[in-house]
């Protein structure tokens, strides 16, 4: 039986066209080379 | 270090092609999650994020799909699927448009929904999957609204349509279970299952009569045609008819529901356009009052400045009379407008100190001539308008009514000089005037 004020709780609001820009802005584009070469570049300091 | 990234690389390209993968079978959540993981490894592994653009096109998430789409652009700006991808779309502004739309919409319902007005978002989300069939997220809220008012049927009908989109969504298929539990079709489903698989052992007594052995007769042919009628017309009676009756009520509702959309748009224009047209009254009436103000011939504007010229052509004749008589049918108020101030200024300080004697002068003067009392007290009462606190003009005034044989009217003025003015030589007059 689904508990249906967990299931509501757990949607999300969708992206809309016009919060592209901002969405964009903030996604975070950091990958596992992007770590990688930080991780690197502390290790050698 | 170079061959921890050629590993990352190598890492990103598999998931690339397990999303790729699933996303052909139609398992789009599958897919998204791989392209997700691929792109971690590697954000610039274009070809999973166009794809996991596409994904979310195709789950009507029209707004994530442009926002991956942009971003692949960027990264890789030459010989990139993307920029196709993004034109098409701003080419088809109708459907970008709607898309725009149907994630305000589905805010707004999931807004509804999760405060405890959920026929709102039910109407909401009807017409927005009706416009978007494939807005998977759409589908699943109005799936699970309808399980919570206890409408699996028609729950049913949204997660089915979720499946067609994406095949293997859990949460589609978590609600589809207990959908099926509810309307007793995961009975019927492990029934069918359970003889499809199960058998027993052969029996010596079994006997296997072939399918085409018959025994019928002609009587029986025709009862089994009859047999055959009927069940025929119960069927179209039973299952045919409501379903297309369902159907046409659908329509008709959901037509309804779109006039009286429309209805309600075209009043608020309406009440938009009469809102404008009442605006747009009020402004002319206050441009008409506005010049009638200007025009009118007592008290507008122009006329008090012409009164104004013709006190100061006076002036220049130095007759004061006439200046002290036009400037009692000034109206100040209406000058006030920062144009004129000092010379006002001047011609109040003026009459104040000497226009209001000639009016008194030109009052006594009439008031020792037969019969011109009532004018006499016409120039004593501008000569008050100037002076207020004048007690010789109130003195004046009480003398010629009772010239006039008015003596309440008389008496009123005495009493108001003894009253208001008992420090002034008149006050003993009046007193007198009064038999005091």
């Amino acid at each position: 039986m689904l508990d249906f004020e967990d299931e509501i709780s757990r949607f999300k609001p969708s992206l809309e066209v016009g919060a592209v820009e901002e969405a964009i802005k903030q996604e975070d584009l950091t990958d596992m080379n992007d770590l990688i070469t930080e991780i690197f570049k502390t290790v050698k300091e | 270090m170079d061959r921890t990234i050629n590993k990352n690389y190598q890492i990103a390209n598999s998931y690339y092609n397990r999303g790729l993968e699933l996303a052909g079978q139609r398992d789009l959540t599958g897919a998204a999650r791989y392209l997700k993981r691929s792109l971690l490894f590697n954000k610039f592994q274009t070809e999973a994020r166009n794809l996991l653009g596409l994904v979310y096109y195709e789950v009507g998430e029209a707004g994530a799909a442009l926002s991956q789409w942009v971003i692949s652009l960027n990264l890789k700006p030459q010989d990139n699927l993307a920029e196709e991808y993004l034109q098409r779309l701003y080419k088809a502004q109708s459907y970008l448009e709607m898309a725009d739309q149907a994630g305000k919409k589905f805010n707004q319902a999931l807004n509804y929904a999760q405060n405890d007005n959920q026929d709102l978002a039910v109407l909401l989300l009807m017409r927005l999957t009706g416009d978007m069939p494939n807005f998977v997220k759409a589908q699943l809220l109005l799936a699970l609204l309808y399980m919570n008012h206890e409408d699996y049927t028609k729950a049913g009908r949204c997660l089915f349509q979720v499946l067609k989109t994406d095949r293997m969504n859990p949460k589609a298929q978590r609600y589809m279970t207990d959908v099926k539990e509810n309307t007793g079709r995961a009975e019927i489903e492990r029934r069918k299952f359970k003889n499809a698989f199960s058998h027993r052992q052969m029996q010596d007594d079994d006997i296997i009569i072939p399918p085409s052995y018959k025994e019928n007769t002609g009587l029986q042919s025709v009862l089994n045609i009859l047999v055959g009628l009927l069940m025929g017309a119960a069927v179209i009676f039973f299952l045919v008819l409501p379903a297309s009756r369902e159907s046409i009520n659908r329509r008709h509702n959901q037509e309804l529901q779109r006039y009286m959309e429309q209805l309600n748009q075209k009043s608020i224009t309406i009440d938009e356009l009469n809102s404008r047209l009442a605006e747009a009254d009020a402004a002319q009436k206050n441009a008409e009052d506005s010049l009638q103000g200007l025009l009118d011939e007592n008290g507008g504007v122009l006329s008090q400045y012409q009164t104004l010229i013709r006190i100061l052509k006076a002036y220049q004749d130095e007759d004061m009379r006439t200046a002290a008589l036009l400037y009692t049918n000034l109206d100040l108020t209406v000058l006030q407008d920062g144009v004129v101030d000092e010379i006002l200024a001047w011609l109040i300080q003026d009459m104040q100190l000497k226009g209001y004697q000639e009016l008194l002068k030109m009052g006594d003067e009439l008031l020792n001539q037969e019969g011109k009392a009532q004018q006499a007290i016409d120039y004593y009462q501008r000569s008050l308008k100037i002076n207020p606190t004048n007690p010789q003009a109130l003195y004046q005034i009480g003398l010629a009514y009772l010239k006039l044989n008015n003596t309440d009217a008389a008496n009123q003025y005495f009493g108001d000089i003894i009253m208001n003015h008992a420090d002034s030589e008149y006050a003993r007059q009046a007193r007198e005037q009064r038999g005091y």
